[in-house]
């Protein structure tokens, strides 16, 4: 009888616990874990207070997304910042910079990692569209500092491209035609620094941003 | 059962670069490749061997070893037009010579064998025709044959110079048995076996079949399969489809490597992307070529492992330079070898038939998803822009040590090692680098430094004096890369004076820094940058964007 007894206390523990609430966090892993994801929901999610402007606090997979500011005021940054997001999600970024001037030091400082963002340099100007084509093919997120002169084809030619390709392109500087959201950078102020004194510390980054007719500001 | 001769020149390289440049001979010479960052030694004389220079030592350290050596830069092109007279020779004896790199090729032996009577015949009717060939005095040429690729390049390692070394039939496993697992050269797969306890390649060949397949998989069957001295690999061939062959017409004829290197590129990146497509890889190709009066070449490459676009690039460029030298020397010269077919002219047609393709199981994918993929795919797009535009145009960063923002990063064309020039940390140490600015750091960096005029507050230039003291507090920046053209100074931090490498007269470099705020405008606001004056000239050298 006490045999009996034995056996039976381990076997009611070993039953697994199915009330309401592990169901639900069960229910919750497996939505999770779900290993299809409809396109139109794939997004790379970028952190800090950019993702918390950005619409559903991403970038969509397949859209454009246009950056300018006045050299100085944080548009690099903002731009860095969403290769981050990339490269952090185990995708690859490029950037395609015609003058060569990209700090790859401020890049790792905002969270880029470098051995996963390539760096086109000094692109002869009438390369540019079939390079930053190119890279949409086989390049999950594209930074391409858009040269003074765009037609307006060229430009909707890529747009088409990256949403065929289910690419992100972010245009940085003046783009003409549509993009999914627009990010624009605002006078900054610096801290840290007085006359003779101190060190670069910190900055208030003013970043406006206007997505499907909405329009986010804020400075953080 | 593949019987197989193999024939293996040690140190092919410096026996190339002797052959064309004499002065070398008798001398201790060792060969330097460029890898990554490094300097190492490719391979090395006999006279440098016996100081104790080895293949794969730094080059600094092969000077200090053997200090009266010459060292010569590694040139594929050259090895393998110099191989190219032993392939030819070798081709006199078979038709189907297989070339592995320069100084390594293999023939299978069971036509000539009989021919000639026999393999031991063989052999030395083979050695006979390349010292004839190389015409050189005592060449070193080691000759192995075995019942397989990967035995016969034992056999041919464990060859004295004058007398080839034979394995019986059915006694390659015995043979391979005793050899250390380091002979399959895949450090990695190496390095398990040995923590595994597997340190003969007998010890790899007692394993059930099976279960190797199942622990190290389709890398550890191929292991498998060598060390019991098989072929490895496909027992059932695939045989290639015959419309895989990529073909293109040169017009004009291409008398010079580089008019068709480039094309050879894209031939090699559409015949492997069609293989592909039927999820097949290629092992061995034959490149082929017509010339303009109507000769056709043809030489067969193989690879140990699966070829890719860049490897395959690489050895239809190698042959092409080694056939169209061949021709250059000839109108020179005026040679005429009656055994050996000659080219002559450009070529006009250029062919690659794939020859012996595997099921492409080598490449496993990420086990969370696709990483494999993502980066696959990565590498096609940024190949693809690097033939758009060059391929120094596409870099990734390398953090290094250095003081400024463009010495605190090295730019390395893609594709090739990512290692720094100044390491930030050296063994157990992480280099100091005082001077350096601290984070944040900007993200424009200007390299050279763009001019600009920095004043005081009366409009005089700001100078720095011999003892790194500043005329005047700075008051005013203006540049063109400033927007707005520039504006009133609103904070700065400085003077930092840096006097870099005075011990040498001619890399020492006196400046000093800034930090600055600019106020550029009313609607652009503040704008943070790195100021410096060298020389009496002013500069900015970054923005912090």
């Amino acid at each position: 009888m006490s045999e009996g007894h034995e056996a039976r206390v381990p076997a009611s523990h070993s039953l697994p616990n199915r009330d309401d609430e592990a169901r639900a966090r069960l229910r919750a892993v497996a939505v999770r874990a779900h290993p299809f994801v409809a396109a139109a929901d794939r997004r790379l999610p970028v952190g800090g207070l950019l993702g918390e402007l950005l619409p559903a606090g991403g970038v969509q997979r397949g859209s454009t997304i246009a950056v300018d500011g006045w050299p100085g005021s944080g548009s690099t940054t903002v731009a860095l910042t969403l290769c981050a997001a990339a490269t952090s999600a185990g995708e690859w970024a490029a950037v395609v910079d015609p003058d060569g001037t990209l700090g790859a030091r401020a890049a790792a400082e905002v969270g880029v990692e470098l051995e996963r963002l390539a760096v086109v340099r000094h692109v002869p100007p009438d390369r540019w569209g079939a390079v930053v084509a190119a890279l949409l093919d086989g390049i999950t997120l594209v930074v391409a500092a858009v040269p003074p002169h765009l037609r307006f084809g060229d430009a909707r030619r890529l747009v088409a491209r990256a949403r065929e390709r289910d690419a992100v392109l972010v245009a940085f500087g003046t783009w003409p035609v549509e993009a999914a959201v627009r990010v624009h950078t605002n006078p900054s102020r610096w801290r840290g620094l007085g006359a003779g004194m101190g060190l670069l510390e910190a900055r208030d980054l003013n970043v406006r941003v206007e997505a499907k007719g909405r329009r986010f500001a804020r400075a953080g | 059962m593949t019987r197989t001769c193999c024939v293996w020149c040690p140190d092919w390289p410096v026996v190339a670069a002797r052959r064309h440049d004499p002065s070398l001979r008798g001398v201790a010479v060792f060969v330097r490749e460029r890898v990554g960052a490094r300097e190492l030694v490719r391979a090395a004389s006999a006279e440098a061997r016996a100081v104790g220079v080895t293949r794969g030592m730094r080059r600094r350290e092969a000077e200090a070893q053997c200090p009266e050596a010459v060292c010569v830069d590694a040139d594929d092109a050259l090895e393998v037009r110099a191989f190219e007279v032993v392939a030819r020779a070798l081709e006199t004896i078979t038709p189907r010579v297989v070339l592995d790199r320069p100084g390594l090729c293999a023939f299978m032996t069971r036509g000539p064998s009989r021919y000639f009577g026999g393999d031991d015949a063989l052999a030395v009717r083979v050695r006979e025709r390349i010292v004839a060939a190389l015409d050189d005095g005592e060449p070193d040429v080691r000759i192995g044959i075995a019942d397989s690729g990967f035995a016969a390049r034992l056999a041919a390692r464990q060859a004295a110079p004058e007398a080839p070394f034979v394995v019986e039939a059915g006694g390659s496993a015995a043979f391979c048995a005793p050899w250390p697992v380091a002979a399959f050269g895949d450090p990695e797969l190496v390095s398990l076996l040995v923590r595994l306890g597997l340190h003969t390649l007998g010890d790899v060949a007692a394993l059930p079949a099976d279960a190797v397949l199942a622990r190290l998989g389709a890398d550890g069957r191929r292991f498998h399969d060598l060390a019991r001295g098989h072929d490895p690999g496909p027992a059932v061939l695939v045989t290639p489809p015959p419309d895989l062959v990529e073909q293109m017409e040169l017009d004009p004829p291409a008398a010079r490597v580089d008019q068709v290197a480039f094309a050879a590129k894209g031939l090699a990146g559409r015949l492997l992307f069609r293989l592909a497509e039927r999820g097949l890889a290629c092992t061995r190709v034959v490149i082929e070529a017509e010339t303009e009066h109507g000769e056709r070449l043809a030489r067969c490459w193989r690879h140990d492992r699966v070829l890719t676009p860049a490897a395959l690039a690489e050895r239809v460029r190698w042959q092409l330079d080694g056939w169209l030298a061949q021709a250059a020397n000839l109108s020179e010269h005026d040679h005429d070898h009656e055994d050996i077919d000659s080219t002559t002219g450009g070529l006009t047609r250029l062919r690659l038939v794939p020859d012996e393709v595997v099921p492409a199981d080598g490449c496993q994918l990420g086990f969370w998803g696709g990483d494999q993929a993502a980066a696959d795919r990565a590498d096609r797009a940024l190949a693809r822009v690097q033939g758009l535009i060059g391929s120094e145009a596409v870099a990734t960063a390398v953090v290094q040590g250095g003081r400024t923002p463009a010495e605190q990063v090295r730019w390395v064309p893609w594709g090739d090692v990512r290692e720094p020039q100044r390491p930030l940390v050296v063994g157990p140490f992480s280099a100091a680098w005082p001077g350096a600015l601290p984070s944040p750091f900007p993200a424009r960096v200007f390299d050279p430094p763009v001019s600009a005029q920095l004043c005081d507050e009366h409009g005089l230039a700001v100078v720095v004096s011999g003892r790194g003291e500043q005329s005047g507090p700075p008051a005013r920046v203006e540049c063109t890369k400033l927007p707005g053209g520039g504006g009133v100074v609103r904070g700065w931090a400085g003077s930092w004076a840096c006097d870099v490498r005075w011990w040498d007269p001619l890399a020492r470099r006196r400046c000093a820094r800034w930090q600055v705020v600019v106020d550029c405008g009313a609607d652009i606001g503040d704008v943070a940058c790195v100021v410096m004056v060298e020389a009496g000239r002013a500069g900015v050298e970054a923005i912090y964007d």
